[in-house]
């Protein structure tokens, strides 16, 4: 009787324990050589935002081959996708990845390999913005995908407050006053005299954590880089909070959109606006955003100043986000496939009639090459961003990405805004990193292996 | 053997057919793996064999313990509560003195929140938890037990104490149903005797109701304990990115289980946490099976 009741407890156990695990990829078939393009087939299509949309209707025209668009919210995106390929059951002939996944992508065996025939893409690199090139190549060196823009990044910023407080609002001046982080912090003090805040929030910083000592998280010997600007920029974040240079409105807040168009109740945190109990109101001057982040987020945020804007470089140079864009190794379609991952990213009629129609930073230089010198954005005063961001594009040290990015970076997020808050100190900090670093990947060495 | 007899292994093949595939052949592959480096990439048979090296990492892994401990934290207090919540709704239901009206009715009001599901559950909770915004505080600040909102997924006591809560919520209705029929089951001549006695309620619950009601104590003790230990829906809905809350604290067993798999992809020592997690429960139900039946032996 004994062994029976034993037996059901070990039973019912084993059954729910282990029905998590046990899923595995299975092994997708060597694509033809020969590529064939089959009109009668719709090209299926995956990505996570609906920018596809407009590309895919003008490869209905042109290519006369119907497509399917199927959009899967970002936060889904990976855990939707990846079985799919995994099986091949249902699966898409083209689909994207943004930043966060790319590079973890490119090392499986999801993505074609575009380097050799039929694709022969590896002939285009010199077309090519480095950094975004660089991004879509695997650990062999070989192109698993493409992206038809750049997504460089720089200070945006009101021009009348910096009329005010420094009498001069011209991008190469502020250049001049946010050129390292000595003098982005003597600047904040001199906003802050005025009532000004130079950032939203403490965050909006990190970007230039990594280009100022432009390292990857994990070098070629699979060893864990902390550089010394990550460790300075904790105290600079630090400084933000302690001496009141930030608004502390958090990165997507109701209180960060409202910056944009004017005063907000200073440390607002994720309340609503006009809710915030702060009776105190200050007022934002700049903000840490690349391409996207001036067309999609702050123009449509900042309607009653557009015209008086500015772009500028900060400390050092980043880049923020990206689409790339490939074919599915698995895919009975990689004729028509590959047509549209050309048309999207090495197509000049199609390239100039998507900049016409969006503005978007190409990264394709037959094309940003005949645009660049007489772009201007009526937003920011007439100014050339085109240029301003090409240029910052070709500054970003290319080999700096690595599979690991999204986890670590995650992982570094949380314990210096726990730094920042006074909760932890900088060495628990960073003895905290290098553990969960450990734990999250352990084929990483960090110096606590020593 | 007569030929009814094959024909009766034919009819009861299907489900020994599902039960490998499905069953059977994932537990196996789970623990092949267990013992490979394998990361999710081509099949787990070309992973490199690295013999009890993921379980060494288990015993020593001060994450898992932590999130061992979180997840007898959360369910510890879901099970108390849960068992007296359900224990007092029985007994005052079955109360032969009261004799209440409408049992039936409650049964199904109580039982209701069993039967949305987890996600819904997960959402709204997020909304009457929100510190700034949610019903909760609103209520608490309006009553004046609090001065200030209290955010309540921000710490990690209280964000234990939130999923622990929720959790009570969402079972103590199934439980009641059970016990309330165990007291159901339990003959009226007991309690009769006990009233011509003169025993009192107090008296009859501890020493009537209580102790013929054990065997279906432990069922519920250990189907929970199964069950809580296994906990992973609520706190990966309810922390941010599913990474398990305020400084780790609603990482359960399962959740980290699930992220060692699915976001960091090291799906062979993902395996040995699960047979880790599997020997854990067994013990662990053997131990309440053995502790509650001991006084009888």
């Amino acid at each position: 009787m004994k062994i029976k009741k034993y037996l059901g407890i070990l039973l019912s156990t084993v059954l729910v324990t282990t029905s998590l695990v046990g899923c595995g990829p299975k092994k997708t078939g060597e694509g033809e050589k020969k590529l064939e393009v089959d009109k009668t087939k719709v090209l299926r299509v995956w990505s996570f935002t609906d920018e596809l949309k407009e590309p895919l209707k003008y490869f209905e025209e042109k290519y006369g081959i119907k497509t399917e668009l199927t959009i899967v919210p970002t936060a889904d995106y990976a855990s939707k996708l990846q079985p799919v390929l995994d099986s091949g059951v249902n699966a898409p002939d083209v689909f994207t990845a943004e930043i966060a996944w790319v590079k973890q992508w490119v090392d499986m065996p999801y993505w074609e390999n575009l380097s050799d025939a039929p694709y022969n893409a590896n002939e285009w690199e010199k077309d090519y913005v480095p950094y975004v090139w660089n991004i879509g190549k695997d650990n062999n060196g070989k192109v698993k995908a493409l992206s038809w823009q750049a997504t460089p990044g720089g200070f945006i910023y009101k021009r009348w407050i910096a009329r005010e407080v420094w009498g001069n609002d011209d991008p190469a001046f502020v250049a001049q006053k946010l050129s390292n982080m000595d003098n982005f912090m003597k600047a904040a003090e001199e906003l802050k005299q005025k009532g000004y805040k130079i950032v939203p929030d403490e965050g909006a910083i990190r970007w230039f954590a990594k280009g100022s000592e432009p390292k990857p998280w994990v070098n070629e010997k699979n060893e864990l880089q902390l550089t010394q600007a990550q460790i300075d920029f904790m105290d600079y974040q630090k400084q933000l909070r302690d001496k009141e240079y930030s608004a502390m409105a958090p990165e997507w807040s109701p209180a960060w959109f409202a910056s944009m168009g004017g005063p907000i109740p200073f440390n607002a945190g994720w309340d609503k606006v006009e809710e915030a109990k702060s009776s105190k109101k200050v007022e934002v001057f700049g903000y840490v955003m690349p391409t996207w982040g001036l067309h999609y987020v702050i123009k449509p945020n900042a309607k009653e100043t557009a015209g008086d804007w500015g772009l500028t470089s900060g400390p050092s140079p980043y880049f923020w986000g990206g689409t790339w864009v490939g074919v599915y190794s698995g895919s009975k379609n990689k004729g028509a496939a590959w047509e549209f991952v050309k048309m999207m990213t090495h197509d000049q009629e199609f390239l100039n009639w998507w900049y016409k129609k969006t503005g978007d930073l190409l990264s394709y230089k037959p094309v940003t090459d005949k645009v660049k010198d007489t772009a201007k954005d009526d937003f920011l005063k007439g100014q050339n961003h085109y240029e301003f961001f090409l240029k910052e594009a070709e500054k970003i040290t290319p080999e700096i990405v690595t599979k690991y990015d999204q986890g670590i970076d995650q992982i570094w997020g949380s314990l210096v805004s726990e730094y920042v808050d006074g909760k932890k100190t900088k060495d628990q900090v960073i003895n905290e990193f290098y553990k969960q670093v450990k734990n999250a990947y352990p084929e990483i060495k960090t110096p606590l292996d020593k | 053997m007569n030929s009814r007899n094959k024909y009766g292994y034919l009819f009861i093949s299907p489900f020994f057919i599902v039960f490998s595939i499905f069953g059977i052949y994932p537990i196996l592959l789970s623990l092949y793996m267990s013992f490979t480096d394998y990361k999710g990439i081509g099949s787990p048979f070309n992973a490199n064999w690295v013999g009890l090296q993921q379980y060494a990492r288990l015993i020593k892994d001060t994450y898992f313990l932590q999130a061992f401990i979180n997840t007898w934290k959360i369910w510890g207090v879901n099970i108390v509560l849960q068992l007296a919540l359900a224990l007092i709704l029985a007994v005052i239901f079955s109360d032969v003195r009261l004799k209440l009206k409408g049992v039936s009715l409650y049964r199904a009001i109580f039982y209701l929140p069993n039967l949305m599901t987890v996600s819904s559950v997960a959402l709204l909770f997020l909304f009457i938890l929100d510190w700034q915004h949610g019903a909760l505080n609103g209520l608490l600040l309006k009553a004046g037990f609090i001065s200030r909102p209290i955010n309540w997924l921000g710490q990690p006591q209280t964000a234990q104490l939130s999923v622990s809560l929720i959790q009570t919520w969402l079972w103590f209705g199934h439980t009641f149903i059970i016990i309330f029929a165990g007291i159901e089951g339990i003959s009226k001549d007991y309690f009769e005797a006990a009233m011509i006695d003169g025993a009192n309620r107090t008296q009859t619950f501890f020493k009537v109701t209580l102790p013929l009601l054990k065997p279906i104590m432990i069922y519920v003790v250990i189907t929970s304990l199964i069950g809580g230990l296994q906990l992973f829906e609520i706190p990966f809905l309810m922390s941010q990115n599913g990474l398990g809350g305020p400084e780790g604290s609603l990482v359960t067993m399962v959740l980290y289980l699930f992220n060692q798999a699915f976001k960091y992809r090291n799906f062979g020592y993902a395996a040995a946490v699960a047979y880790g997690l599997f020997f854990i429960i067994l013990i662990f139900s053997i131990v309440v099976f053995k502790g509650m039946f001991k006084e009888e032996a």
